[in-house]
């Protein structure tokens, strides 16, 4: 029994070289070469994924590493060899894992449900209570809610709606992007360019009115 | 959300540039080189997207062990 644990346990060793790999990959793919690989993305999907997965972790991990090897064994002609092969694959296995793990978390919320449809919230504000943060008059407002509302305005005003939507679900209520893409139907990358262009706009704004970025940061 | 309007810039990268560059990154970070200096674009991407962070952080933790 203990001599099997041992065994089990082994670590990879890869002795071979990108080319092998690649070559040894291709269609069709070698037998031995796939099972190593595999043997190495658990091994390091175990190592990595620990800290996220609460219960049967090794289950979870041999699924994700077969999605992956699908994955790599599709995109093996992307390998342009910057690097060691184990390190490519392994990012692509880390990432799946990853995605799955939050796709799984927010399964059930939709962009809707966290922009307040079902309740009186209209469908795109930012969430109201950082719109109208307090029954105060502005000149009892603390800076911070002043400068906070401001910011408010100028997402309401200046950024498109689905700008807004990103924003509301990626900022202020914590969706991980990798979600939101889905939800949007966009691309992870498409989406954080679609949010990058309204951080531009919103700093540009925000220096059109006076108001110092740097500085806000230090009082906030 | 200010902090991340304050730290825009215009020539950010995307993620999927910067997953382009992860596996390069984390190979010099474990070789103890200076991936921020070689590549600023993905060092300045990873401080502003924490899914990009958070999947470096896991390939490092994974690399390490394969390493080990």
């Amino acid at each position: 029994m203990l001599h099997w644990f041992k065994r089990r346990r082994q670590k990879p060793k890869s002795y071979r070289t990108n080319e092998e790999w690649v070559m040894q990959l291709s269609a069709p793919p070698e037998d031995e070469a796939v099972a190593e690989l595999r043997l190495i993305l658990v091994r390091g999907l175990r190592s990595s994924l620990s800290v996220y997965v609460d219960r049967d972790l090794e289950h979870f991990v041999e699924d994700i590493a077969q999605d992956a090897l699908l994955r790599i064994l599709g995109k093996l002609d992307t390998f342009k060899g910057e690097s060691s092969f184990a390190s490519w694959a392994m990012k692509i296995a880390v990432r799946q894992g990853l995605s799955e793990l939050r796709r799984k978390k927010w399964k059930d919320i939709s962009l809707e449900d966290l922009a307040g449809m079902g309740d009186d919230r209209n469908r795109n504000d930012i969430r109201s209570e950082y719109m109208t943060s307090s029954s105060a008059e502005p000149d009892q407002m603390t800076h911070e809610s002043m400068i906070m509302k401001k910011v408010m305005e100028m997402i309401e005003n200046e950024l498109s709606e689905k700008q807004k939507m990103a924003i509301n679900a990626l900022m202020i209520e914590g969706m991980p992007i990798t979600v939101v893409a889905d939800r949007m139907e966009v691309s992870r990358n498409t989406l954080y360019k679609l949010v990058h262009d309204a951080r531009v706009k919103l700093k540009k704004k925000m220096m059109e009115a006076g108001m110092d970025p740097d500085e806000m940061l230090r009082e906030l | 959300m200010i902090q991340a309007v304050v730290m825009t810039v215009p020539d950010e990268i995307g993620c999927d540039e910067c997953f382009d560059k992860l596996n390069e990154f984390a190979e010099m970070e474990l070789a103890g080189k200076s991936p921020e200096k070689a590549l600023p674009l993905v060092a300045d991407h990873l401080k502003k997207c924490g899914e990009c962070r958070q999947e470096y952080e896991a390939l490092l933790a994974a690399l390490e062990e394969l390493q080990g």
